[in-house]
């Protein structure tokens, strides 16, 4: 019997190994950037030049690259992980207390209200940009981290109240008025019942939020301008365009870049792809 | 009687408002004040300070007249038929992971997906650039080596494009007739983790009993692709659609960053944004960058209510 079943799994998995090769094969070219970063970060030029493809000698690996680039990203990544950590923070904040209002209470006015915020996520951003930069302009907050911060968490707040709201709408409201009876007042109800509930989405919002803003170069660009305060953006651009010779450097530097990412995907890895895959975010 | 009852809510309740001020407060700033403020500037010329001069419709009248924007409609047509074709690949991988009957492999192919995610997008497009170099790239060496290569410039004996030569490396980002190819071939083989992990969602809904009465009625596995998978999909597919429509309609970060702000050799990658862009960082015309973002808004508009007329998601 057991002997049965386990020849008929062993059948099934025989079937399947074209699938697992062509999955293999889409992986590897996706896979293909983060190796050469990898490997071309410890070679100079002309390694590189002599063996393109395969890792060189690790006696041999020129660990300067990455001192260079040490020096030279981490200021940046700092910069970036001040923005991308507080306009998380914030972005999410506003949502969820936004997403109570819309979610538990049916106030006079809050329809058109909804509508005001869903509007938003048909404008095109692009043609705003114009006007957002002589309004950062006359607030002067041109060439500051704090516009890249209130900008991004303005633009982020349509997305998540849509999100957090029907999951709002789905936590039982006995809980509510279970916590009401307890005389416990809006802030209580939130962080007693609105935060536990959707810890989940929350944590997927919060690293979609987190990538969005680690990878936006637009706002940057057109923000900032002193050196000091540049973000992973505008300061892997100015790389391009200045130490263009070097790839070693280049590599690891994009390594240092990708580093903050590592520890963040290392760490929320299940729940992301679970939150996904449970189609956390409905179409 | 209805007024007196929210009336009265209204001095209960009023509180309330304070927690969804916040956003609202950030939107009308930075969203909505901007938005109204590119309409009433696209009809200025406006270099950005404070004297202005009210032109009417003349930034519309240049726009229908400028070869650049026109040219860059097209570009943007190409692009998004592009775009289209390049979700195939994230569809066809989300089923392939789907029908795999062991579901520990099912997850390990899940967090490999999500692994290139680390590379920041910004990176991933310079290294894509390093890829398009004519010496070093990975591009031409693979060329080269398959014999791709070869095959290209036979082909360019026959039909005389003047593309491709013996011995010299492709310039894939420094010939005019490259720059569309070359945006085309960018990203290969077209992969979105968020995307495949979203399909996958909507396909494990499907039970191992569907397949096999598929099975039993004789179905074969692209029957079953047509028939039981992409219905299932659909509506998940149809939203990434439209998303990226607007997406690659309104986008210039690629372009800018591939390209340069004049988008590239012969300017073939300039698209509208990035016109749109050029015009105000660039010429300093502030007032037809408004006119030109106007423009855009309305053409997104309407992609945006035909979308939600015609291609209805069900629920």
């Amino acid at each position: 019997m057991s002997a049965a079943l386990s020849d008929a799994v062993g059948s099934r998995r025989k079937k399947d190994w074209p699938k697992h090769l062509f999955i293999w094969g889409f992986l590897a070219i996706e896979l293909l950037p983060l190796y050469m970063m990898a490997q071309v970060s410890f070679k100079n030029n002309a390694e590189f030049i002599r063996n393109p493809w395969f890792p060189s000698n690790p006696l041999h690996w020129h660990w300067e690259n990455w001192a260079f680039a040490a020096k030279l990203i981490l200021p940046y990544v700092a910069n970036t992980v001040f923005v991308a950590v507080t306009g998380t923070f914030a972005m999410l904040a506003f949502a969820v207390f936004g997403a109570y209002f819309f979610g538990r209470y049916k106030m006079p006015g809050s329809g058109l209200l909804w509508s005001a915020f869903m509007v938003l996520m048909l404008l095109p951003g692009i043609a705003n940009i114009v006007p957002l930069f002589s309004l950062l302009k006359e607030m002067s907050l041109l060439n500051t981290l704090y516009a890249i911060i209130i900008v991004s968490v303005a633009g982020g707040q349509a997305f998540n109240l849509f999100v957090l709201r029907s999951f709002i709408e789905e936590i039982p409201k006995d809980l509510f008025e279970a916590a009401e009876m307890d005389g416990a007042t809006h802030l209580q109800r939130i962080f007693h019942v609105v935060l536990p509930m959707s810890s989940s989405i929350l944590g997927t919002l919060a690293i979609l939020a987190f990538l969005g803003m680690w990878n936006d170069f637009l706002l940057p660009l057109i923000i900032l301008r002193d050196k000091e305060l540049f973000t992973l953006g505008v300061g892997l651009i100015y790389l391009d365009g200045e130490y263009v010779k070097q790839w070693g450097q280049i590599m690891a530097s994009y390594f240092f870049a990708a580093i903050p990412l590592i520890i963040l995907f290392l760490f929320t890895m299940r729940l992301f792809v679970r939150g996904l895959s449970q189609g956390a975010i409905k179409g | 009687m209805a007024l007196s009852l929210s009336r009265q809510k209204i001095l209960q309740e009023w509180k309330l408002y304070l927690f969804v001020l916040p956003s609202l407060l950030l939107v009308v700033t930075f969203a909505y004040y901007p938005a109204a403020s590119a309409v009433y500037h696209s009809f200025f010329e406006w270099s950005g300070g404070y004297t202005k001069q009210l032109i009417g419709w003349d930034n519309f009248a240049r726009a229908l007249h400028d070869t650049t924007l026109i040219d860059s409609f097209k570009t943007v047509f190409v692009l998004i038929v592009f775009n289209v074709f390049k979700m195939i690949p994230s569809i066809l991988l989300a089923v392939l992971i789907h029908r795999l009957k062991s579901d520990r492999w099912q997850y390990i192919y899940r967090v490999l997906l999500v692994i290139p995610m680390i590379v920041p997008a910004l990176v991933t497009l310079f290294i894509w650039k390093f890829f398009f170099d004519p010496n070093l790239g990975v591009l031409n060496h693979v060329l080269d080596f398959t014999g791709i290569k070869t095959l290209l410039v036979s082909l360019d004996h026959f039909f005389h494009w003047g593309i491709f030569f013996d011995n010299v490396p492709i310039g894939w980002l420094a010939q005019p007739e490259l720059i569309l190819p070359s945006l085309f071939i960018w990203g290969f083989p077209w992969i979105g983790a968020v995307g495949v992990l979203i399909y996958l969602a909507g396909l494990q809904s499907i039970g191992q009993e569907v397949y096999e009465a598929a099975e039993l009625d004789g179905i074969g596995p692209i029957g079953k692709f047509f028939y039981i998978e992409l219905p299932l999909i659909l509506s998940q597919v149809r939203l990434s659609l439209t998303l990226l429509i607007i997406a690659t309609f309104q986008g210039y970060g690629l372009q800018l960053l591939l390209l340069g702000d004049s988008g590239g050799p012969g300017g073939r990658g300039m698209t509208p944004g990035l016109w749109m862009y050029n015009r105000a960082f660039i010429a300093g015309e502030f007032g037809y960058a408004c006119a030109i973002g106007m423009i855009l808004f309305v053409f997104i508009l309407v992609l945006t209510l035909v979308n939600n007329r015609f291609v209805r998601v069900e629920k």
